[in-house]
């Protein structure tokens, strides 16, 4: 108030995030591309509601899964799924700890993105048990049987770290909401509204008590989400790396997979964020700056990834094992020799392109190259996945893998089921975190004022 | 934010000042002394200085994987635009700085090997290896010729990062031209790639070729990750060291230690976290050519060394550095530094020692004074270039965000 | 809560205005908030608080609020589930069914880290969302300050601090001027609604949710009633074609019309008339069916050694696939039989002891016939246990028998002194 007459005054500030922010969910209408989007995507979701109806009355063999690569596409779209879903509480968390503040402006999407990919992520492997219904057998409870799951298993594992995964994402998410559904419960016009969102804001009232335990909350839930992160991947990695198959079993998998999950989540971010900032009239939130950033640790875990499978390809040799050696040769040079370089294009080529400058600022270029990186991304699971399984040891189990048409549709579907939640998601809750966002202003430091 | 436009207490003591050539010559006449008394030893020992070497690696290794540490931590606080860390940079430039004393000591090893000493990597015999299926296999990679090589190009791209950062810096303090803070952070992008590419393989020719059937490919993130948390834990200590002579004391604040005690405890983590997925892969697959590795550390008396790891070097500081009372309290969090620093040194010794003798714990006097030696000359070499510049980067565009730097 | 509703209640009732809840004060900054809030608390207050827009850093000393307890009860959840989890691992894979996978010891725990370090998470994190609202007192939908307007901008761009009239020191006009000499730029009285009613939650709100919570116990009562009786009729098949597959085993015959596979509906094709397949010429009876001509073979056949490798291999073979049931001593006890006795199986019968007069007295061959074919429930191990090996339990039989019956002559005479 004091220099009220050069800068904004703090509290024009404040409300001008509040109107930005709110504007999305409270304009009557969305704009038209919303509509459209939405569109494909039911039509999307239609597929996979349809493949799941045919594959359940039918049976996996629906699937282009044979004895030999029995994990084949469904375990790949899993892996590439749950990798996905890295970047949201990697945002979240570590970016948090970190205190990273231009993680404000994107981290509520993120954290949203996370939770539905992990959806998708689920899909696969209860589907690939062929009978959904008995997965229940994965949770230990007493029964007439007598049995009880078998904890030293990795796909033991994989239920515990993605459900734990998916739980704490979502306390995460709701936890970080409440205050924003708050703010939108007290602007809300309707009725319906403001039953709504007044339910699930809790009656949060701002209160400085609460504000006091709800950031330690939020710290601590931060804190545990962040090794948590460096498990789950490290978990899926460990389902391939703990077998003796040549090529997959490698000790740098758990890091490599992590890295892997980040660059494909950040990518898939600023898939969906760039051209939603331009869609809701973003800009000023979602700033350029924060853009950039993204394309930096892109880059950067990309050349991770690099890095990783140079370090692969290298032990491979170093180990003087004949098989591992023969892996490896056969994903370069083998008859999936196609997957195996679209990978290395997409995932150590192309990122490289965000060391220029002009690919970190223009929309099309770095959705280009993102969607390039989402590719090879699914590829590289591909690529492990076939290339290990269709090799193994005894060239009288050798065998090639085509997908049918319904393990196209479920992936294509799982996509459906993904951008539909993430376009709900968009129109009905605050996909910025106004609250965080305030705090990161100049403005919300008590020193300003004096200053 | 904070805008960042706090300046340097006027009464500050930045200058090393008498402290610099008494620290140095201290450190340097202990050095050469404790080195004499180790090669006495390993002359005497009466086995071709088989012993020496082990144990003159086992300090070589402690003091370079600091060095490195430092390396990673200055180049990296540029990548990311770290501000916080601004007021201990020069410290880690130092630390990095005695990477040519580094490749000085390194000559010791790699001198004798061209010589046609086979006692340090089993590989090195010739007889030995084509003998054994798997290691007659590596011979195009492990040879002695090729190793002298790498070594030198490791150390090459090292000492040209740590010259370049390190002369950048300086010369930042003497002009305020803050253009050369943004070149820094240009060049830091493929500095730090260099860094891991040659850090990772360097990783896999000291340590990994000791045994030379086993290999892992994390090992290299393995010795990484166990060069970082040796870092944090010297660089507080170096930090208590230097306030409590009177340096610094206004600009080095509890909430830096903080910070600085957090990255340690995420170190002792992302340590446990490597160490664990290394063990459990192996163990789990059950591969021989694998596994003996690891069989060479929990059969017989090296169990106890590997379970000291699992809950001295893991679990103990773990779970104390959880809380920030215990970061924030400079007793405890100097009592956790010393402690992590010795278990990083067991670290290695776990790692080398089990090649010479994995029946016992083949402890010798010269495993002490050998360390201690390489560590009075590294002392010696940082305390000689700390004592020609700041102890602060002055000029340095993010000081001010850094003096201002408080947790919340 | 909102505007809206305000409108629809006239702010006096018919008794005036209701109790008073409160004075609410405005502030314009973060900053002018903290030494508000700072001159509050100095005046000794304690039921009063700030509210803000996003967490102010500085207001927490400035309201002299103590640390949360929170980080303790989220660190004792996650040992909680860190101890938990290690014992549900122990007793399901170690304790009440220890079961060994790919040689990993029943309860292995590198095997295990992943699980537990999951449940440690699982548990801690649920603990600190849970731990936030509970503390906070949180969901309590409504809140008499959600009366006032002007609170509405608590969640935008808003300052405030509340102090409630339950305050022991409460003085409306003393409040009213502390709060406004601290600089704030509006002062309001905030008052309960007249109606008491309309402080509780709504009957038929509370009636929906007692309701539903009924109704979500039905499907765990049917599940309790299924576990403790028993029904006549066969399972629903939900997709019958998957429960009751086309399908058959070597050497059936399948009854379909058009068999893909051959005509007469056979899966596999018989060896052509006359011909043996390789390495299946076992025209030795003594050593392929245990008979020397018609009779059970009485002695063992010329390809065994009778040496102690020999014995050595029987006796590790009749561990592998004999003492699960009939035990390590023979007696029948074998852990099967001991797990049989504490599921407290109806259909079992223990095994036979092999030190029964009706095994002993039996010729080797008939012995090697019945591990060959079985024997009533016993079935036939010809597809896991080769000839010799057969033999070789045999042979560990006989000493195994001999060992109850041993006199001392059979012990070495060197040895025989150790015995009284």
């Amino acid at each position: 108030m004091s220099s009220a007459s050069e800068a904004k005054h703090p509290a024009q500030e404040f409300n001008q995030i509040t109107e930005t922010v709110a504007d999305v969910i409270e304009r009557p209408k969305p704009p038209k591309a919303w509509y459209v989007a939405f569109g494909i995507a039911l039509a999307m979701l239609g597929l996979l509601a349809v493949s799941v109806y045919h594959l359940l009355t039918t049976g996996v063999g629906v699937w282009g899964n044979n004895n030999a690569i029995a994990w084949a596409w469904p375990i790949t779209n899993f892996v590439f799924w749950v990798g996905i879903g890295h970047a949201g509480t990697l945002i979240s968390a570590i970016l948090f700890l970190m205190r990273q503040s231009w993680r404000t402006s994107i981290n509520r999407s993120a954290e949203a993105m996370t939770i539905f990919a992990v959806m998708c992520a689920g899909l696969f492997p209860i589907l690939h048990t062929g009978r959904p219904w008995m997965a229940y057998w994965m949770i230990p409870h007493p029964n007439e049987m007598l049995m009880w799951p078998q904890f030293r298993s990795p796909l033991m594992w994989d239920v515990f770290a993605v459900t734990t995964y998916a739980t704490v994402s979502m306390l995460f998410w709701y936890l970080g909401m409440v205050p924003d559904l708050a703010t939108v419960r007290d602007r809300a016009k309707s009725k319906v509204r403001q039953i709504v969102y007044g339910i699930l804001a809790l009656g949060w009232n701002g209160s400085a008590r609460q504000w006091h335990r709800y950031e330690r909350g939020y710290l601590l839930l931060a804190a545990l989400a962040t090794p948590l992160v460096l498990s789950v991947h490290s978990v899926v990695s460990f389902d391939f790396a703990v077998s003796k198959i040549p090529g997959w079993h490698t000790t740098i998998f758990p890091p490599y997979f992590v890295a892997g999950a980040i660059f494909s989540g950040f990518a898939m971010v600023l898939t969906l964020m760039v051209p939603a900032r331009w869609l809701f009239g973003l800009k000023d939130i979602i700033k350029e700056s924060h853009i950039d950033v993204m394309c930096k640790i892109t880059l950067a875990t990309g050349l991770m990834v690099g890095f990783s499978y140079g370090a692969e390809i290298f032990i491979a040799w170093y180990s003087g094992n004949l098989f591992e050696q023969y892996a490896f040769l056969n994903r370069a040079v083998g008859p999936m020799a196609w997957g195996f370089w679209i990978m290395v294009t997409c995932n150590v080529l192309l990122p490289n392109l965000f060391w220029f400058k002009k690919f970190r600022t223009n929309p099309f270029l770095i959705v280009g190259v993102c969607l390039f990186v989402n590719v090879g991304m699914w590829f590289e699971r591909f690529v492990i996945i076939m290339t290990s399984l269709s090799r193994p040891w005894i060239p009288a189990a050798w065998a090639d893998f085509t997908p049918t048409f319904w393990d196209a549709a479920t992936l294509i579907g799982s996509f459906g089921l993904f951008f539909t939640l993430f376009l709900l998601f968009i129109r009905f809750a605050p996909m910025v975190a106004m609250a965080e966002y305030k705090a990161t202003l100049p403005a919300a430091h008590a020193g300003h004022q004096k200053g | 934010m904070s805008s960042g436009t706090r300046q340097l207490h006027p009464d500050e003591n930045i200058k090393l000042g008498k402290l610099g050539p008494h620290v140095f010559r201290i450190a340097l006449t202990t050095g050469v002394l404790f080195l004499i008394l180790t090669l006495v030893m390993g002359l005497l020992a009466g086995d071709d200085m088989t012993r020496f070497f082990f144990s003159y690696l086992v300090g070589f290794s402690f003091f370079l994987t600091l060095a490195l540490g430092a390396l990673f931590f200055s180049t990296i606080q540029h990548l990311v635009r770290a501000t916080w860390s601004v007021v201990v940079r020069r410290l880690t430039e130092a630390m990095m700085g005695t990477l040519p004393l580094m490749f000085g000591l390194s000559l010791v090893i790699i001198i004798p090997m061209l010589l046609g000493h086979t006692g340090l990597y089993a590989w090195s015999d010739l007889a030995y290896a084509e003998d054994n299926y798997f290691v007659s296999q590596k011979l195009g990679y492990l040879n002695v010729p090729f190793f002298a090589l790498r070594i030198i190009i490791y150390f090459a791209v090292w000492i040209a990062i740590a010259h370049y950062f390190l002369t950048r810096s300086v010369q930042q303090d003497q002009t305020g031209d803050t253009s050369i803070a943004a070149r820094m952070r240009a060049v830091s992008a493929p500095a730090v790639i260099a860094f891991a590419i040659t850090t990772n393989w360097a990783a896999y020719d000291i340590w990994m070729s000791l045994e030379p059937e086993w290999f892992s490919s994390i090992f290299g993130v393995y010795i990484f990750a166990g060069a970082m948390v040796a870092l944090f834990a010297a660089l507080i200590l170096v930090c208590m060291g230097l306030q409590k002579r009177g340096r610094l004391t206004r600009t080095i604040t509890t909430e830096h230690y903080h910070d600085l005690g957090k990255f340690l405890f995420a170190f002792v983590f992302f340590w446990g976290y490597i160490a664990f997925s290394q063990y459990m892969l192996i163990w789990y697959a059950n591969i021989p050519e694998e596994t003996i590795w690891y069989q060479m550390r929990i059969e017989g008396p090296w169990m106890y060394v590997t379970l000291a790891l699992l809950f001295l070097h893991f679990a103990f500081p773990f779970t104390c550095l959880l809380s920030r009372h215990t970061k924030r309290r400079r007793s405890t969090l100097a009592f956790f530094c010393a402690w992590l620093l010795v278990m990083h040194w067991i670290d290695l010794y776990w790692i080398i020692l089990p090649t010479y003798d994995d029946g016992t714990i083949p402890f010798h006097l010269m495993d002490i004074t050998a360390t201690l030696g390489i560590g009075g000359l590294f002392v010696a070499v940082a305390a000689h270039l700390l004592g020609r510049v700041d102890l602060v980067p002055t000029k340095d565009p993010g000081l001010g965000e850094s003096l201002e730097f408080e947790n919340y | 809560m909102t505007t809206e509703n305000q409108s629809d209640i006239p702010e006096t009732g018919p008794g005036g205005e209701g109790p008073l809840h409160g004075v609410l004060a405005e502030y314009e900054t973060p900053g002018e908030l903290i030494e508000a809030a700072k001159a509050v608390r100095d005046a000794g207050y304690t039921k009063w608080d700030c509210h803000s827009p996003f967490p102010v850093h500085g207001l927490d000393p400035a309201m002299g609020i103590r640390p949360t307890v929170l980080p303790l009860l989220v660190f004792a959840a996650g040992i909680a589930g860190l101890g938990g989890s290690i014992l549900l691992v122990w007793w399901m894979n170690a304790h009440n069914w220890p079961w060994i996978v790919a040689g990993m010891p029943a309860f292995s725990l590198p095997a295990n880290i992943p699980i537990l370090f999951e449940s440690t998470i699982l548990l801690a994190g649920i603990t600190a969302f849970f731990g936030v609202w509970a503390l906070n007192r949180l969901p309590k939908l409504w809140n008499p300050l959600f009366k006032s307007d002007r609170f509405l901008k608590a969640t935008d761009n808003g300052f405030f601090i509340s102090i409630e009239a339950a305050d022991p020191q409460f003085e409306r006009d003393k409040a009213e001027t502390l709060l406004k000499d601290a600089g704030a730029t509006a002062v309001e009285a905030i008052h309960l609604d007249p109606d008491p009613t309309r402080w509780q939650i709504p009957r038929p709100i509370l009636a929906f949710i007692v309701i539903t919570a009924i109704l979500g116990l039905v499907p765990f009562a049917f599940i309790a009633k299924a576990r403790v009786t028993h029904g006549d009729q066969p399972r629903i098949h939900v997709f019958p074609d998957m429960d009751f597959q086309v399908k058959a085993d070597t050497q059936q015959r399948l009854v379909i019309d058009d068999s893909p596979v051959f005509r007469d509906g056979q899966v596999t094709r018989p060896p052509v008339e006359g011909t043996v397949p390789r390495g299946q010429l076992r025209q030795d009876d003594h050593f392929y069916r245990g008979l020397e001509g018609d009779e059970w073979a009485t002695t063992f056949p010329a390809q065994l050694d009778i040496d102690t490798s020999t014995m050595d291999r029987g006796h590790e073979q009749y561990n592998v696939y004999c003492a699960p049931c009939h035990g390590e001593d023979g007696l029948g006890g074998g852990p099967i039989h001991e797990r049989a006795l504490e599921i407290q199986s109806p259909e079992w019968l223990m095994p036979t002891s092999i030190h029964d007069q009706n095994v002993t007295r039996q010729p080797h061959g008939q012995l090697y016939n019945t591990i060959s074919h079985g024997i009533r429930t016993m079935p036939g191990y010809r597809a896991q246990i080769d000839e010799e090996d057969r033999w070789a339990i045999v042979l560990y039989l006989r000493a195994l028998q001999r060992s109850q019956k041993a006199l001392p002559d059979d012990v070495p005479p060197e040895e025989r002194a150790q015995i009284r």
